[in-house]
């Protein structure tokens, strides 16, 4: 059998220079550094977006009603690693869900701690474990624990 | 619109992990002279081309052009259609609008894929280089141990989010990947163009492989493969011309919603696994085929399943069951090749996948049942009527081909 094959290389991610769209996440990252989530209600339809855009995709109308949502919810679907982003083996299997925090539309991934694979199910409650010092990055809301 | 039919399939010779004896160009030349060995058409015969693969999954541009002598295309219009996993479907379809329009009467599609000369992750990471981007700047944690948007990996990581909620929600268990994959495996075993066969496959021989990312399996995963396809599709005069019989096309859709996957800037708002598009896009195309209940008029099904659940899902959201059923039809022996609902006779996606031929290959394997030339994977009931079904972009892109023995009255 052929072995895999493996390729070396740097990927200079400074040579791109795209525009995004992301006046949402930067309000909602200054949010967490105070261990608020502030997302995006759409004024037509009532979706709540997080982090927010301005602009609903389903009513197609700009928004931008800031809105704190809980960072309580609820695991909507979820999956365990057994391996890490180049296929080596973890010593203990990662469980990522993605959660639905209260009054909230959107589905957020992180990480899920202090509870076995085994025991992890589509609608159970969880909530934020926050860092202790926060710096308004994604890295502020460390992961997810059991309620 | 004319009535429009496809009469000639060509494929390469085998679809396996790494053409080493022949370049891009040549490989995809195997195909179009076994499509113009099939019909006894040759490159005079043609109006025009269609051609589709995955875009930067082999690093090259222009394969169209670049690959022009060898699919015959000189002196001849040439469109190149890249709609991601969906490609050789929606080649299809374009090829479909050029007949039904008027504009053409003969057109070849060809599609190929040879992942071996690229790499496939670094072609699908381009689908949210810019999302990526902003979200390392904001923090994120590509290991995926902690933060918000942890990542789970690639695309067997994003797809387990979708099996994980499909399980959940459908009542369907692990057991029924692994049987589905097996059903599958054994399949593929009867088709000389597929790549992954096991004619002994069991759902616990598949239970034994490794889980990669909780439900999903090793054995529930699709290869890469090399290879290429090629079909003729012609308006129904120069089909009464050129061919002996054709299968026609009655009825066809595509369908896009908002980016359900890796969208973590804007928000992800959508279940992976409710699939939209598919719902609506099958709607539609039953609509333009005239066909009222699909679980009693169409005879065979071929599904875009890079993993195996998605046989399943896709089952539900097209309407060939309730939701909550596939299983059980699965269990039942209904989905096997002998039985009522027979899927994936060909060994579907799971088993084969040279990606910018997957959903073409759903559109030709159903045209060969039709035609009753699939060989040792011909299914055991009359084919009149059979749904295939393409599934990609971020995601959230299904399209959908209904074709049938006799050509579209009014
Ligand atoms: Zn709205």
């Amino acid at each position: 059998m052929e072995e895999t094959r493996i390729v070396n290389a740097t990927w200079d991610v400074s040579t791109f220079k795209y525009r995004i769209e992301g006046q949402g996440l930067t309000r909602m990252l200054s949010g967490m550094r105070d261990a608020k989530l502030i997302g995006i209600k759409c004024s037509k339809c009532g979706t709540v977006y997080l982090p927010g855009s301005f602009y609903c995709r389903k009513c197609h109308i700009e928004i931008d009603e800031a809105i704190e949502v809980g960072d309580h919810g609820e695991v909507m679907t979820y999956t365990v690693g057994y391996a890490d982003v180049r296929g080596n083996p973890l010593e203990e299997p990662r469980v990522s869900p993605m959660v639905k925090f209260d009054g909230c539309d959107a589905w957020v991934m992180g990480a899920l701690e202090g509870v076995k694979p085994e025991d992890v199910h589509v609608g159970m409650r969880v909530k934020v474990a926050w860092a202790e010092e926060r710096t308004g990055s994604l890295q502020d809301m460390q992961y997810f624990i059991p309620e | 619109m004319r009535n429009v039919g496809i009469i000639g399939i060509g494929y390469t010779p085998v679809f396996v992990s790494k053409r080493k004896d022949v370049n891009i160009a040549e490989m995809i030349s195997e195909a179009v002279e076994d499509c113009f060995a099939n019909t006894g058409l040759g490159p005079d015969d043609i109006d025009a081309m269609v051609f589709g693969n995955m875009h930067t999954f082999e690093g090259v541009n222009m394969p169209h052009l670049w690959a022009a002598d060898y699919i015959a295309s000189l002196g001849k219009p040439v469109m190149r259609i890249a709609t991601g996993g969906t490609t050789g479907m929606s080649a299809i379809h374009a090829a479909y609008y050029h007949i039904a329009s008027g504009l053409h009467d003969v057109v070849m599609v060809v599609c190929f894929e040879k992942q071996s000369e690229g790499d496939s992750q670094v072609g699908l990471m381009g689908i949210v280089t810019p999302e990526i981007m902003a979200m390392l700047q904001a923090g994120i944690d590509i290991s995926g141990s902690s933060g918000m948007g942890a990542l789970a990996g690639g695309s067997a990581g994003a797809i387990s989010f979708q099996a994980s909620s499909y399980l959940a929600r459908s009542g369907a268990g692990i057991e029924h990947i692994d049987g589905m994959a097996a059903l599958e495996r054994r399949n593929a075993a009867k088709n000389p163009y597929a790549h992954l066969k096991d004619a002994n496959a069991t759902a616990e021989s598949v239970a034994r492989t490794a889980l990669i990312s909780y439900p999903i399996r090793f054995g529930h995963i699709c290869p890469t493969s090399d290879g290429a396809t090629v079909a003729i599709l012609a308006s129904e005069e120069k089909a009464a011309e050129l061919a002996d019989g054709a299968a026609w096309i009655h009825g066809l859709a595509n369908c896009a919603s908002d980016a359900s996957a890796g969208n973590i800037l804007e928000g992800v708002i959508t279940d992976p696994a409710e699939q939209m598009p598919c719902q609506l896009a099958a709607k539609q195309a039953f609509e333009r085929a005239g066909i009222k209940d699909p679980k009693k008029e169409i005879d065979c099904v071929e599904i875009y399943n890079g993993f195996a659940h998605q046989t399943l899902m896709f089952l539900e959201k097209l309407g060939m069951c309730e939701v909550g059923e596939a299983h059980k039809l699965l269990d039942a022996g209904e989905l096997e090749i002998n039985g009522r609902c027979p899927v994936n006779a060909s060994g579907g996606v799971v088993s084969t996948n040279a990606i910018g031929t997957s959903a073409m290959n759903r559109v030709t394997e159903c045209a060969l049942q039709i035609l009753g030339q699939a060989g040792e994977h011909q299914v055991e009931k009359d084919v009149h009527k059979a749904l295939s079904h393409g599934w990609g972009g971020l995601m959230q892109y299904v399209t959908i081909t209904v074709l049938a023995d006799k050509p579209r009255k009014g």
